[in-house]
């Protein structure tokens, strides 16, 4: 601004009037062109990448609920967060007295133990829920505040180029003891951040605590220099494929599947579950399906969830999810050979009550961060 | 009182209703909610517990160590960026910005792409030595904490003091040299004095960069570090909102403490500062060998460190690591108008952040005008209450607003107002500091003579003060955009699919492994960084460096 520009003058209050008004108009117009036709809308909550790890991201809302659109006739708004399921339910909570939200999706077998949790959602029975079987609902929550809407294995993997029995004969039959030795190159998820990283960590608490009557936290001292924690399961994926010393992975059985269905042959990806004497071992992580308590449209809601449950919804699972469809009625890709199956191993979960992770979720975790930066 | 002082006066109380309406009451809500709670752990529990404990020792030192760190490294840059004639300053200048609004998440991402295991310098290096294993990494860990932290805030260091080394009298200086003062005599009497104001300025903002950090620590630190701010989330997320509360008051008792003594310090010796606005530069030619070899090694550090992550920004934009080619796939993405296209988030970046940039400014003058109250204790309460958007936990303010503000206003399903004034608050901060430097420079007489000369006090301030002030304006403009484009926090927990903004849209994309996507988006935020800044330089008369 030079000197000439306060000789004129022009009355400030015109100029104060002038920005006032341009600014009322530029957020007036940007109003208009975003705001919502008040049209009749289901709002789904879910995590970041739900479904999105199939051939066509763009349009799988479009494919997976349109048919649910149109015979109801209103829009499904799937609201992907930008957290996991945790971060959701804190949403949840801190929107309770008004609730967004219709539906929630993602809600897992521990996450549910959350008085919290409950506490948001109202419990409901789909009309259809013989299309699960029931041990899958029982190991989600027998009280039905979540439906099952698919699960998967937690596991340790690793590339059978990088890492096999001739080079490491422990990766064979791996036991947690193996794995204190190979913890340089383990790769796993903050057990505060991500739901894989927290099933590990029960995982092991399991096999400590029940199978081998040790204290867990033993196994945590003895690696914790070595080990690499990474924030979710995204980061460590990406440390696990980019780092060549970081050769083993806390992951899905399902990642040889996605392995072979991106390269067409058979897998390098392979999976080795926990071992001790004489069974594989693996966590399973149920995701569940909810009505949010005093959501907008209670009965589209319900509608909804019933919806979820059938073909249309579960067939897709498999390869948009990379998880195993809740419905077990639904045939599976081929590629799903490669994924380790629910009959190969012996469920960590049946190990540790409901009631047991509730009480001691709390404390276990402050002993492990206790551990782990100490 | 005159007209003008009821006026000037009821302006002035502006700012503090907004920060008391927007920051004071939501987050004391969540505070006292949280307090009160009867299932949560309570302030004694949270305070007693050793885990507690270890982690305040460790966001404290990992800060005050961020701090020096980012000092050593910025302040010869200061004294190279003021003293030494060189082609490319202002683009030196405009390049040192852009740390301010990459979203720390690219950080990390460029930090890991440069310095970690299997980066651009290992591989160089593996190359070299003909080694096959990895051998080089300061990206993660605590050196990697602290290095990112150094990248972040050292060119804040660059650009407060070698602001303020351009105000020091080259002829005191000179003088000395004169009387036969040696180098470090004359560091010691006259230079160091001299930008000691602008050093703690840097510091205390630094230090509450660095005290607060959260993404950074979550992602280098591979799990063995937690600062009080990723323990506050930690606690949100499994609903234990006593301790929440717990460890949010402690944060706010350390930096409103450190706020505090800088205010008490910094504020008296303000006036200090000289003038003059030339500063006597020397040629790279005139310097001595040694001097020439220590500037080339400097400079080469300050380089690789600063340069280096926007260089794996750019090369991420174009090139995808999943299927190893070069592709256009991201700027693609970035004009799609669909769902996961990057164009609305686009238009919201720019809509929220330019909105939020308006009105920081506005704050902004209204603070500086209320700081050279003559009251008693207004001035310290002003500089207090500016420094708060910085001193309170992020993730506490951004759940306050949602549970204080946007939920009992039926705001959470069309929340972008909210956004806006979230990335409103954190730009203060740095709009007060611009303004009042530029402010600190004029000369009351001035003011006096308009008013003696019957100006009116609007007229006054719109065409006396707001001229004078220009050149700060456009500063403390340009750091609110900056601050308000890269907000995350708020932003990640407020936004709908339809609010989305651009720094959230690459978080987004790097979740899913979309690579090319998320960089490009965060070339974008660089280029429009470095844009912004340089039409600023160009309009700003007096130059970007009298005013930071």
């Amino acid at each position: 601004m030079n000197m000439s520009a306060y000789s004129s003058h022009r009355n400030p209050k015109v100029t104060i009037a002038a920005i006032a008004i341009a600014v009322v108009i530029i957020v007036g117009a940007y109003g208009l062109v975003f705001w919502q036709a008040p049209k009749p809308t289901l709002t789904v909550y879910t995590y970041d990448s739900f479904m999105l790890w199939g051939s066509d991201p763009d349009n799988i809302d479009e494919t997976v609920f349109g048919p649910f659109e149109d015979e109801y006739g209103i829009e499904v708004r799937i609201e992907r967060l930008n957290t996991d399921a945790n971060g959701i339910i804190s949403k949840l909570v801190a929107e309770q007295s008004n609730p967004v939200a219709d539906v929630v999706i993602g809600i897992d077998n521990i996450l549910i133990l959350q008085a919290q949790a409950k506490q948001v959602l109202e419990q409901y029975t789909p009309s259809n829920i013989d299309l699960v079987e029931h041990s899958i609902i029982d190991a989600l929550d027998p009280d039905h505040y979540v439906t099952p809407f698919d699960f998967g294995l937690v596991t340790l993997i690793h590339r059978t180029s990088e890492l096999n029995a001739t080079v490491n004969p422990g990766i064979e039959n791996l036991t947690l003891t193996n794995l204190v030795d190979m913890a340089s190159m383990l790769v796993t998820e903050n057990p505060h951040f991500s739901s894989p990283g927290l099933s590990f960590l029960l995982s092991q608490i399991a096999v400590y605590e029940k199978l081998m009557n040790a204290d867990w936290r033993d196994w945590w001292r003895a690696v914790k220099d070595d080990i690499d924690v990474q924030e979710g399961w995204t980061e460590a994926w990406t440390k696990w494929d980019s780092d060549s010393a970081r050769k083993i992975l806390v992951s899905y059985g399902t990642d040889p599947a996605y392995d072979a269905s991106w390269t067409g042959g058979a897998p390098d990806t392979a999976v080795a579950p926990i071992y001790y004497d004489g069974v594989d071992y693996a966590w399973m992580q149920v995701e569940g399906i909810g009505l949010v308590k005093n959501g907008p449209n209670p009965t589209l809601a319900k509608a909804f969830i019933d919806y979820c449950l059938t073909a249309a919804v579960q067939d897709n699972i498999a390869l948009n999810q990379w998880m195993f469809p809740a419905n077990t009625n639904v045939e599976l890709d081929p590629v799903f050979d490669y994924a380790l199956q629910l009959d190969d191993v012996s469920l960590l979960n049946e190990l540790l009550t409901g009631t047991e992770i509730a009480t001691n979720l709390e404390s276990w975790l402050n002993a492990y961060d206790e551990i782990m930066l100490g | 009182m005159r007209r003008g002082g009821a006026l000037r006066s009821s302006l002035m109380l502006i700012p503090f209703i907004l920060l008391i309406g927007f920051l004071v009451y939501p987050v004391a809500i969540v505070l006292i909610q949280g307090l009160l709670q009867p299932t949560g752990s309570s302030f004694q529990e949270v305070v007693g517990s050793s885990l507690t404990q270890r982690i305040i020792l460790f966001t404290v030192g990992q800060a005050l160590v961020s701090t020096m760190v980012a000092m050593v490294l910025g302040v010869p840059g200061a004294f190279v960026l003021t003293k030494l004639q060189f082609r490319g300053k202002n683009t030196t200048r405009a390049l040192m910005t852009v740390p301010f609004i990459l979203p720390p998440i690219v950080v990390v991402v460029g930090f890991l792409e440069v310095f970690g295991p299997g980066g651009i310098i290992d591989s160089i290096l593996m190359a070299l030595l003909g080694s096959d294993t990895s051998m080089f990494n300061i990206a993660t860990g605590y050196i990697g904490i602290i290095l990112a932290h150094a990248f972040y805030n050292a060119p804040l260091f660059i650009l407060m003091v070698s602001a303020s080394l351009e105000r020091l009298n080259p002829d005191i200086e000179e003088m000395a040299q004169i009387h036969g003062a040696t180098f470090t005599q004359r560091l010691r009497r006259i230079i160091v004095p001299h930008i000691r104001i602008s050093i703690l300025a840097a510091s205390i903002l630094t230090f509450l960069f660095s005290f607060m950090s959260f993404p950074i620590v979550l992602a280098l630190g591979e799990g063995s570090f937690m600062t009080i701010e990723v323990q506050i989330w930690n606690a949100f997320r499994f609903f234990d909102y006593g301790e929440a509360a717990s460890l949010a008051i402690i944060q706010l008792l350390i930096t409103m403490t450190l706020a505090y003594a800088y205010i008490r310090t910094g504020v008296r010796e303000r006036e200090v500062t000289g003038r003059t606005s030339y500063v006597r530069t020397v040629n790279i030619a005139d310097l001595s060998t040694p001097t020439k070899i220590l500037l080339i090694v400097y400079s080469s550090i300050l380089l690789i460190l600063l340069v280096g992550p926007i260089l794996a920004i750019i090369r991420s934009a174009v090139y995808d690591p999943n299927t190893h080619v070069l592709t256009l796939r991201g700027f693609e993405s970035l004009l799609n108008p669909g769902m996961d296209g990057g164009l609305i988030p686009m238009v919201n970046s720019l809509f929220y952040a330019s909105l939020a940039t308006v009105f920081s400014v506005i704050l902004g003058l209204l603070l500086v005008f209320s700081q050279q109250s003559k009251m008693r204790l207004i001035p310290d309460l002003t500089s207090m209450v500016t420094l708060l958007p910085l001193g309170v936990s992020a993730i506490t303010i951004a759940y306050g607003l949602m549970i204080a503000i946007a939920v009992p206003l039926g705001l959470s399903t069309n929340p972008w107002p909210l956004i806006v004034v979230a990335q409103t608050l954190i730009g203060v901060p740095f709009s007060v500091r611009a303004i009042e430097i530029t402010r600190s420079k004029i000369d009351p007489a001035i003011l006096e003579q308009a008013e003696s000369l019957g100006a009116s006090a609007l007229h006054r301030v719109f065409f006396v003060e707001l001229p004078l002030l220009a050149p700060g304006i456009l500063v403390a403009g340009f750091f609110s955009f900056a601050m308000a484009i890269g907000e995350m926090s708020a932003t990640i927990f407020l936004a709908r699919p339809e609010n989305f903004t651009l720094a959230i849209i690459i978080y987004r994309y790097l979740s899913v492994r979309k690579f090319v996507e998320a960089g490009a988006a965060s070339l974008f935020l660089v280029v429009m960084c470095v844009a912004a800044f340089i039409i600023m330089e160009r309009i700003s008369e007096n130059g970007y460096g009298g005013t930071v």
